[in-house]
């Protein structure tokens, strides 16, 4: 099939090179061409699972296995892929509440933190991720983690009712308020302007009644 | 010299900085290299050339692919300088490696061996677009490529990857 120049293996390729930064010509093809539309549509799915791939579990990269549970990690590796394999087309994409639940879980070190960052430090790492972020709690743990593709803030907050892990999404969008659980975790995802703020604590504490003071200090440049 | 503790001396907001962004070198590296050792010999190489080179940086938000881009260079060199051996994609010892091991999801455990058995030309542009960010121009201009060549192995890498996920493989490009 052939539209605006293009033909469909053209297209395909540079579906398969970009698939978030189409050219026009790309993008007048696909108007016409269901089955691009398609292709375009499932490169999305993959690239989804591919970041999600790439992001590799740092903890777990840190802690190098001795050789005899390196062999029996293989083994449950390869029962695991026999056992899941099967089931893994069926699997539904993770909602955002799930993947930012995931996400914390892969860095519990986090929530031990108790030294006050020094905010002018927070600060630039914050302006090198494209957010401004005031808040009266003192930050006790900061770092830029790969999430859902992009590289965010991912904050840790000191508060009266105990730690509060924060995830300022400037590339997410939400279009209201929703509270969430997550086997020990409880969050709150919330709009901030043209991005999401996830807010999350554990082991039953609440993070209701500060999300909403949170996320009303945080703005994206 | 440790990168990592800043206290109060000159430079410490640029030592946190390389802290925070540690992981994210981490990660890269070990998607080059394929190897955990050489990984951490590469960002440790690229921390010390950060930190001599401090002064170039002006803008913080840059910092990240400033410190991907010096990641690659260290990761070259070292392969020039030692000459590391070529390695049989069936050989490769990360393929074991318990990072690539995703709880309850084993279908990123074995689109993370997929990835890691890609070859090295469709490996490290798909790496530097999905992880590091960059463009396909950027990535043209690290590379020393065209960008057209640039998408034509981006387009391969995922079309090998496309049989993983259970997806019919497009036509290949010229």
């Amino acid at each position: 099939m052939s539209s605006q120049g293009l033909d469909c293996r053209h297209v395909r390729v540079q579906i398969g090179g970009d698939p978030h930064a189409l050219a026009p010509e790309v993008s007048a093809h696909l108007v016409t061409c269901a089955e691009c539309r398609r292709f375009l549509e499932e490169t999305l799915a993959m690239d989804g699972r591919l970041r999600a791939a790439l992001d590799l579990p740092i903890a777990q990269f840190r802690r190098r296995a001795p050789p005899a549970r390196r062999f029996a990690l293989a083994a449950s590796v390869m029962f695991a892929l026999i056992i899941g394999g099967g089931f893994w087309l069926l699997r539904p994409q993770a909602a955002l509440a799930g993947a930012v639940a995931e996400h914390v879980r892969h860095e519990p070190g986090s929530w031990e933190q108790n030294t006050r960052l020094p905010p002018a430090e927070v600060a630039a790492m914050l302006a090198a991720s494209g957010v401004r972020f005031d808040t009266r709690y003192p930050v006790v743990y900061a770092m830029t983690c790969p999430f859902n593709g992009r590289h965010v803030p991912h904050l840790v907050l000191q508060t009266d009712t105990g730690p509060l892990t924060v995830m300022l999404l400037a590339n997410e969008r939400i279009s209201r308020r929703r509270e969430f659980a997550d086997g020990d975790l409880r969050g709150v995802l919330l709009p901030a302007g043209s991005g999401a703020v996830a807010v999350l604590a554990r082991s039953g504490a609440k993070p209701e009644g500060s999300a909403d003071e949170i996320a009303r200090g945080v703005s994206w440049r | 010299m440790n990168l990592s503790r800043g206290g109060n001396t000159p430079g410490a907001p640029f030592s946190r900085l390389l802290e925070m962004l540690r992981p994210d070198l981490l990660r890269f590296a070990f998607w080059l290299a394929r190897d955990r050792a050489v990984a951490e010999d590469v960002v440790q190489e690229t921390l010390i050339r950060a930190w001599k080179s401090r002064e170039e940086l002006k803008d913080p938000a840059a910092a990240r692919p400033w410190l991907l881009t010096i990641v690659r260079r260290e990761y070259a060199r070292l392969f020039e300088r030692k000459r590391l051996p070529t390695v049989d994609v069936d050989e490769v010892e990360a393929l074991g490696d318990p990072a690539l091991a995703s709880d309850g999801d084993a279908g990123l455990t074995d689109l993370r061996r997929a990835i890691m058995q890609l070859p090295g030309e469709y490996r490290e542009p798909l790496v530097l677009q999905v992880l590091g960010g960059f463009t396909t121009t950027e990535i043209a201009q690290q590379l020393g490529l065209t960008q057209p060549a640039v998408l034509t192995r981006l387009f391969r890498a995922r079309n090998r990857l496309r049989t993983i996920y259970g997806l019919e493989p497009a036509e290949d490009a010229e």
